[in-house]
């Protein structure tokens, strides 16, 4: 039974342990509201694609011929695998292993590496062969959806260096990895939207 | 912080291992040069199970409620259906 409120009825005490079981999302809520808010963005995006591909489905099949299939196939197993990286991390900080940890994390980050480093391969090619936003519709979503992308990577990396550092300096505990958790979150959002841009721009057609 | 117990080394294992294997299909049927509204279907339903994977199992959605996997589910349904619909009125 609740204390009474100023309205007269009981009020129930709000429980914090309720607010922080099970059913709740891993990491900080905060990141969530920015993870909905990007696929949202990148929901839109896709859509935009999509329909302007109806239009013109014959200048986006064959400018979609020049893009490296190979390219963006190795770095869709670059992406899972750093994500398994970083599953493998928060599962190493929940049994109190934060050097296994920071190790698993720093695997994912030079994945992360990896990706961005061929993706501005790609980038390079296209701007080497005087294909910009410009050029036609595919590829000015070709550039922007993939370039969006790119800065996540790079945001992801950032803080995926933040959390090796203070997991290295034993910053988290099994009771204590919110952090941790928080940034899995958004790398995995990386995954999670790679894993519809790849074929969507890259494979049908 | 998220209290559930965490998912077994071996079963993120699995779950890797499958998400690989869905990319090399994808990339595949890229190579092979399918093109055509069933290879258009079947690339977006591996595309769902490969992101609903990685919601449910590498970010831990399927240990909260409903409401977020539904979410995810839903923005999936919402994002490929309009890719689907706006492949299909390219056809036309």
């Amino acid at each position: 039974m609740g204390s009474p409120s100023i309205t007269g009825y009981p009020v129930k005490p709000l429980n914090m342990q309720q607010l922080n079981d099970k059913d709740d999302l891993p990491g900080d809520f905060a990141i969530w509201i920015f993870i909905f808010a990007e696929m949202l963005a990148f929901g839109v995006l896709f859509v935009a694609y999509a329909f302007t591909r109806a239009k013109n489905v014959e200048l986006f099949n064959e400018s979609q011929l020049t893009l490296s299939r190979t390219s963006g196939a190795i770095n869709t197993l670059v992406l899972i695998t750093s994500s398994y990286f970083v599953v493998r991390g928060v599962a190493a900080i929940k049994r109190g292993l934060s050097k296994q940890c920071a190790h698993w994390l720093t695997g994912a980050f030079l994945l992360g590496g990896v990706f961005a480093s061929i993706k501005l391969v790609e980038f390079n090619t296209k701007f080497a062969a005087d294909i910009t936003m410009s050029t036609n519709n595919f590829y000015m979503f070709y550039l922007s959806l993939t370039f969006f992308h790119f800065m996540h990577v790079l945001m992801g990396m950032a803080i995926l260096a933040c959390i090796i550092v203070k997991a290295r300096r034993g910053g988290y505990s099994p009771q204590d990895h919110t952090g941790v958790e928080t940034g899995a979150s958004f790398w995995h959002m990386v995954d999670f939207l790679w894993i519809i841009l790849f074929p969507l721009v890259y494979i049908i057609r | 912080m998220h209290n559930s117990q965490p998912q077994t080394n071996l079963f993120s294992t699995i779950i890797w291992l499958l998400l690989i294997a869905l990319t090399i299909a994808t990339f595949s049927i890229g190579e092979v040069d399918l093109s055509g509204k069933n290879t258009m279907l079947m690339l977006l339903v591996i595309a769902m199970i490969k992101s609903q994977m990685v919601a449910n199992y590498f970010m831990g959605l399927h240990r909260t409620r409903l409401l977020w996997r539904g979410i995810m589910f839903g923005y999936f349904v919402i994002v490929g259906g309009s890719i689907a619909l706006a492949y299909l009125m390219g056809l036309k």
